[in-house]
């Protein structure tokens, strides 16, 4: 890494001393109150928010920098007073902070024209509504237009703070944009900040970034062919501009530090079906590399003809312990898609969304989290019938009609969602301008995600009480019903049968596997024909989130043998109690389902040990894995080098992790039943290793 | 026929080329001093207990029938069931050869696309070779390899040899003095094995352990460097430095670690000597 990207690093990510400009005194509900006072509508309120904070913000140029942008105003207002909230939530399901959320919008929209471009488009559009004298949509159009102008003065007091600390390129960067298009990739990648910026400052939040590697090309072909870069100089660019997404991100929005969803895709197929990772993709990985930092996060859309070389440089990337990149499987995803009847332009141009859910650029306003399914939940849901069941082939019927119960539940639930009015994002989504509409009210796809969790937890259940309960009839319903209903109390013996020796998902076992395939057709099934209230259809999903806490906290002991209470597996995951008989068997597992009936997103995760990334041969064979994977039918995977928090957190709760392996020396071995000199040997070699 | 086996493991990164199942034999001849899988030396089936995490709770005393204490258990596995914890198994379990095939090659698609196969370990896998060849004659041609220590009749060896496609082979210490002291054999029969090694044709890989002084030496490395020579089918060298949790399991079949070297230095590992002779070496 250059020395100058290295100072840019250890001043923003190493010693924050940009926090030292942060402006601790202001007060968001300031401006909450004001709007309240003033009766505005909700999108008014959304312009005056995006003002209030560029407004305060204190421009903070750095001499070394050339991308430049950061936040002074730590904290965004709230359009709505906690008491207006109360009553939206009366008339209004509310999904998540009731912001729009997790899309992914074009950029370039707004940075191939500049903001005199589509002012000009805004203007077009506010002609034809003024012909019709519809009010309301001119007055929308307005504030776009006002949107236009609060970040063109917002740059300007930038670039005059530029001129002042005497940085030239920044100065002359903003002297360019946001107004006119970008001669140069650096100003691309200037104008794109400003956009995130401004977004995050909107309240916007998990706002994407897609496929750079695709839209930035041309800036990129550009610069390489007039000699204004060579590959050095835009892999500096890149790093400092990959650096940007750090700076900021303990201010953004998320379930936990980290959670903001600043993912970046690279490579895939585009509309032909060619592959369209290119030079710039390379670049990106190679930056991504060199920085090590958590942002962007990076998704790998992979297929067939990827060649492994690639699956390689993204393991190389694994061995970082960062938990990405995170890769997804065009021959499955795009098909998938189209089934649900996104049009096939669109579907080849997918994107990742904050986690691993699919999302179309610039035409969807899907929302992909909208709630989440418990597997285990609706086999515990009809626990109660199997004292009547003669046949397991009755209770998994019994099972069925209570997940139906539970889909029409979630579905219905879904009516009347309110959102605030995005303005800016509204700017940068197709359609929006010509019908003068906010993105709030809807795009060409609206449809609605519904996560699966607890799979294996539910698998598992089924396997147990078919094999013990019905086939083999060692297990007595009593017996296992009142052990259920006393979280095993005074039935260890059974407890212990359930848990470790019987039949689990993720050990290419047709008996436990074909029941998930089982249950993940019956949650696909169950949700086709369901119609949300904005015209979309509802998109199962083997995506958790952090459902798998929540839906496992609300759960009592299962027939798996997992006590009252005790979490689920994250995503698309063997049980964590499950021992598998290895990776290989467990990639054959986790690719038998009907995956492209399921493809809202969630991947197998999988945790590797980092001394399987010791050498470069190693890391083939990694890559192998995954790619073998993705041959066989997954869908998404991510994978993990085992760290040494795992490991710290294994020593603590051992039972939740009695499936971690470790590579001791020449043997590998269960983690927890190391003794714990050794185990402490391990954690420190891991401190060494990192 | 059968053979015993205490591990099958999947995805096994540094047993030969591509992606390959390991199976581990259990029985060994040797006994050296920085063994880190003792449970494969008895050609016996044993209990292994994780005693970390036992609860004192007592079901395995209440479930042994033998009335004996633990010095005299004769490894029933009655007791293993009976833990709430299943901290209790049996290390050595009993296969079919066709069966333990048939195992294998459920993954053939996957290992043969990736260039890898089947890695028969140990113990000291020629221990079982009769089992072995009947594995591999089950195995219909799916690539084999064998990780030995090369202790062997001269015609168990080349009969093994002959029917793999890869050898990874230990060579502790060449000092025959050396050698029987830390691992309690002569290496003769194993020096005589490398040579048929070397003239087989089969491609190979060395292995070396680096136990600090015990075999660090530039001395033993050159003179196992002049023995290894030219070998037309040599692929490499691979330097292991000693790890200090090479005493992990022997708490959990009763047995005391008893190294008897310093395991607190740090070993030489002298790659240098066999580069500089043209052999191609990297520490593993």
């Amino acid at each position: 890494m250059e020395q100058r990207i290295e100072n840019i690093r250890d001043f923003f990510i190493v010693d924050k001393k940009h926090h030292a400009y942060r402006q601790k005194q202001l007060d968001p509900l300031e401006l909450t109150r004001t709007l309240e006072k003033e009766h505005l509508d909700d999108v008014e309120r959304a312009y005056r928010r995006l003002e209030w904070v560029l407004s305060h913000e204190q421009p903070v140029v750095f001499s070394d920098e050339q991308i430049t942008f950061v936040r002074t105003v730590c904290e965004v207002p709230e359009i709505f007073s906690e008491r207006e909230w109360d009553t939206i939530r009366q008339k209004h399901r509310i999904h998540e902070q009731g912001k729009v959320s997790n899309i992914n919008c074009g950029y370039m929209s707004l940075i191939d024209i500049g903001t005199a471009g589509k002012r000009k488009e805004i203007l077009t559009a506010r002609k034809t509504y003024e012909a019709r004298h519809d009010k309301q949509k001119v007055a929308y159009l307005d504030v776009l237009l006002k949107v236009l102008a609060s970040m063109e003065h917002f740059s300007d007091r930038y670039r005059e703070a530029a001129q002042k600390a005497g940085n030239t390129i920044v100065e002359e960067s903003l002297s360019v944009i946001p107004r006119k298009k970008p001669e140069t990739m650096l100003q691309a990648l200037q104008f794109f900040r400003l956009i995130h910026y401004c977004l995050w400052a909107s309240f916007n939040y998990h706002n994407t970034i897609g496929r750079f590697d695709q839209y930035m090309y041309p800036y990129y072909k550009n610069d390489i062919d007039a000699g204004v870069l060579d590959e050095h100089g835009a892999l500096m660019l890149l790093e400092e501009f990959f650096i940007s997404f750090n700076k900021d991100s303990d201010l953004y929005p998320g379930m936990q530090q980290g959670d903001n969803g600043q993912s970046i895709v690279l490579g895939g197929v585009d509309e032909h079906g060619a592959d369209a990772f290119n030079d710039l993709s390379k670049l990106c990985m190679k930056a991504s590399l060199e920085l090590k930092l958590i942002d962007p996060k990076v998704n790998l859309r992979v297929h067939k003809d990827t060649p492994l070389a690639l699956y390689e440089l993204g393991t190389q990337m694994t061995k970082q312990g960062l938990g990405f990149p995170q890769y997804s499987n065009d021959d499955v995803v795009i098909p998938a898609l189209k089934r649900w009847g996104y049009e096939h332009k669109d579907a080849s141009n997918y994107v990742v969304a904050a986690c691993w859910e699919f999302i179309i650029p610039e035409v969807a306003m899907d929302i992909v989290n909208i709630d989440a399914l418990s597997f285990l939940q609706c086999v515990m849901d009809a626990i109660e019938t199997l004292d009547d069941c003669d046949t397991f082939e009755q209770f998994a019927k019994e099972v069925r009609k209570r997940l139906r119960v539970r889909v029409a539940q979630i579905c219905a639930n879904t009516n009347g969602i309110y959102m605030e009015p995005a303005p800016l994002m509204s700017i940068l989504m197709n359609g929006c301008i010509v019908k003068a509409q906010d993105i709030r009210d809807g795009a060409t796809y609206n449809n609605y995600g519904v996560h699966g969790t607890g799979l294996s937890s539910a698998a598992d259940s089924l396997a147990a009480i078919k094999r013990y309960v019905f086939e083999e009839r060692t297990v007595d319903k009593q017996r296992l019903l009142h052990a259920l209903s006393t979280d095993f109390a005074d039935d260890a013996q059974l407890l212990a049968m359930l848990r470790y020796d019987a039949p689990k998902m993720g050990n290419d076992d047709d008996f436990v596997d074909d029941l998930a395939t089982q249950l993940l057709d019956w949650f696909a099934e169950a949700m086709e024909g369901y119609r949300n209230d904005r015209g979309g259809i509802f998109r199962a999903g083997t995506g958790s989130a952090m459902y798998y806490l929540w839906h496992a906290d609300e759960l009592g002991a299962s027939p798996d043998g997992r006590r009252s209470k005790e979490a689920f597996a994250c995503n698309f995951s063997p049980s964590l109690f499950a021992r598998t008989k290895g990776p290989v068997s467990l990639i054959k597992s986790f690719s038998k389902a009907h995956l492209e009936r399921v493809a809202n997103g969630g991947p197998l995760t999988l945790e590797l040990h980092d001394t399987m990334f010791r050498s470069p041969e190693s890391i083939k064979k990694v890559a192998s894995l995954v790619k073998t994977y993705m041959d066989l039918g997954g869908m998404q995977m991510q994978l993990n080098g085992v760290n040494r928090e795992t490991m710290l957190s294994a020593q603590k709760y051992p039972d939740q992790y009695r499936n971690l392996i470790v590579r001791v020396w020449g043997w590998s071995g269960y983690f927890v039943e190391l003794d714990k000199e050794y185990q402490d040997h391990i954690i420190t070699r891991m401190e060494l290793d990192m | 026929m059968k053979g015993l086996l205490f591990d099958i493991k999947e995805l096994a990164v540094f047993d030969g080329p591509g992606i390959r199942t390991t199976v581990f034999l259990k029985g060994c001849p040797l006994r050296c001093s920085w063994c880190h899988n003792p449970e494969g030396i008895d050609p016996k089936p044993q209990l292994m207990v994780s005693y970390h995490s036992c609860i004192s709770c007592g079901a395995c005393v209440l479930a042994c029938d033998t009335d004996a204490n633990a010095n005299l258990c004769t490894a029933c596995g009655t007791c293993v069931p009976s833990c709430p914890l299943r901290l209790r198994r049996i290390a050595g379990q009993w296969w079919e050869a066709s069966d333990l095939a048939k195992e294998l090659l459920r993954n053939r698609t996957i290992l043969e696309k990736n260039g890898g196969g089947i890695t028969f370990s140990g113990g000291e896998p020629l221990l079982q070779y009769a089992f072995m060849l009947e594995v591999i004659k089950n195995l219909e041609g799916l690539h084999c390899a064998i990780e030995t220590s090369g202790f062997a009749s001269e015609d168990v060896f080349k009969t093994i040899v002959d029917a793999v496609d890869f050898v990874i082979m230990d060579l502790k210490v060449i000092d025959d003095a050396m050698h029987r002291n830390y691992c309690g054999q002569s290496n003769k029969p194993i020096l005589r094995n490398l040579e048929y090694l070397k003239r087989s044709g089969v491609p190979f890989m060395i292995r070396i352990p680096m136990i600090p002084q015990v075999n660090d030496s530039e001395e033993n490395l050159i003179a196992t460097a002049d023995l290894l020579g030219q070998a037309e089918h040599l692929v490499k060298v691979e330097l292991l430095p000693y790890q200090k949790t090479a005493g992990a399991k022997y708490e959990m079949i009763s047995e005391e670690y008893r190294p008897r070297f310093d395991v607190k230095r740090e070993p030489n590992v002298y790659t240098h000597i066999f580069i500089d002779r043209n052999i191609v070496c990297s520490v593993g």
